[in-house]
């Protein structure tokens, strides 16, 4: 057998041994791995990224200068690893107002992973957070005479997210869309993806509240889950929630789904930075990191 | 270097010398390493979470996330009857799995 082949057959034996030893511990000890990626009280937010170190401890063994950490090493229950442990280092231990150096940094680490220009404020204007705790809001009426019963586009969408209900009133913005006939694909995904934020709460609202508003309307923003870097790029569609719910912005259904935040006791905190995207090509939805080398 | 907290119990040389003797280029003998040592690290860990009841087990894991090394070992060592030899029987038993592994490919 030559050289390369031995080697490639010696790595694969390997990596399927290792693969398998992950899978046994995650299994074993689910619950406590579960809790220890759910559980933001008792550990502190980017906790998962400490794990990380848990779950790739080669490069401990070996002299730094082989440090070749990759994918390859992780256990499965966390995704997108690298955004957890980068961002955590700029995470204060309170989910709390962030610095304007911390922000600058949070935004040069999410604008490298995920390859568009993440801003804590556009031309001066922004909102009051950019780190807060996120509650779930219900579906929002896109046209006049919409029900919940007409929303959703599949089987598996109306299951899955039915039940949170549609507001009885309209978002901050009215409706999405004229009516039933005239709405499009993009005012479609901007309900599914939508997000509540303390509009009136952004500094100097009121002396600058129409410019804020046009501002506000639609507005691209990245939501990261820092505990699981989950990220979905979302529009503000509507204005809250109000200050004594303790939480600062809210998340359509479908954008708490993918983030895998809940609302009530375990409320989970998220990062919300705007998009610069004047030409209106980022699409909405969830997103995963470019593959730049990390 | 910097360890893991149960890196001192832990007798590696050989299977490095043993990786270190293929004729294969050196990023690749790294590569071979990596994966080693990650089997071991992962066979340890879970041989010390096995031994842990449900809530001993999340206490651990957030001494680890904080990498609290005197604190570690005061848990595992109050909660684990012998721990230092069950570390290292953990080691040992994956190690001669991948002896074969290396034996049998290289």
């Amino acid at each position: 057998m030559g050289d390369d082949i031995k080697y490639k057959d010696l790595k694969k034996k390997l990596e399927e041994r290792n693969r398998s030893l992950k899978e046994r511990i995650v299994t074993k000890h689910k619950e406590a791995f579960d809790w220890a990626q759910n559980n933001t009280k008792q550990l502190a937010a980017g906790a998962m990224g400490g794990l990380l170190l848990i779950a790739s401890p080669a490069s401990n063994f070996l002299p730094k200068t082989t440090d070749n950490t990759n994918n390859t090493q992780f256990i499965d229950l966390p995704e997108n690893m690298f955004v957890v442990s980068d961002v955590k280092k700029y995470l204060p231990d309170e989910v709390s107002e962030l610095l304007p150096q911390q922000e600058e940094k949070i935004s040069e680490v999410l604008t490298n992973y995920y390859g568009f220009k993440v801003l804590p404020d556009i031309n001066g204007l922004r909102l009051n957070r950019t780190y807060g705790y996120i509650g779930l809001e219900q579906h929002l009426k896109r046209y006049p005479g919409d029900t919940i019963g007409e929303h959703f586009q599949t089987d598996f969408e109306a299951n899955q997210y039915k039940s949170s209900g549609m507001a009885p009133g309209l978002g901050g913005f009215g409706y999405f869309a004229k009516s039933k006939s005239e709405m499009t694909q993009k005012d479609i995904d901007r309900e599914k993806y939508y997000i509540a934020v303390q509009t009136f709460l952004a500094p100097n609202f009121l002396e600058k509240k129409k410019e804020y508003i046009n501002f506000f309307k639609y507005k691209k923003m990245l939501v990261v889950n820092p505990n699981n870097g989950r990220a979905v790029v979302v529009v503000i569609g509507d204005a809250g929630p109000a200050v004594w719910t303790g939480k600062q912005l809210g998340g359509s259904p479908e954008v708490m789904s993918h983030l895998q935040r809940v609302d009530g006791r375990d409320k989970g905190a998220v990062l919300y930075f705007f998009i610069d995207d004047p030409e209106d090509k980022i699409p909405l939805g969830p997103v995963m990191p470019i593959d730049n080398s990390h | 270097m910097d360890t893991h907290f149960f890196s001192h119990l832990i007798e590696i040389e050989t299977l490095e010398t043993e990786i270190d003797g293929f004729e294969l280029p050196d990023a690749q003998k790294e590569e071979i390493k990596q994966l080693v040592h990650e089997s071991i690290y992962h066979n340890v860990l879970d041989a010390i979470l096995s031994e842990l009841n449900e809530e001993d087990k999340k206490v651990f894991l957030s001494h680890l996330v904080s990498d609290d090394r005197e604190e570690i070992w005061g848990f595992v060592n109050k909660k684990v009857l012998f721990i230092e030899e069950k570390i290292k029987k953990a080691a040992e038993d994956i190690k001669k799995e991948l002896h074969e592994d290396i034996k049998g490919s290289v």
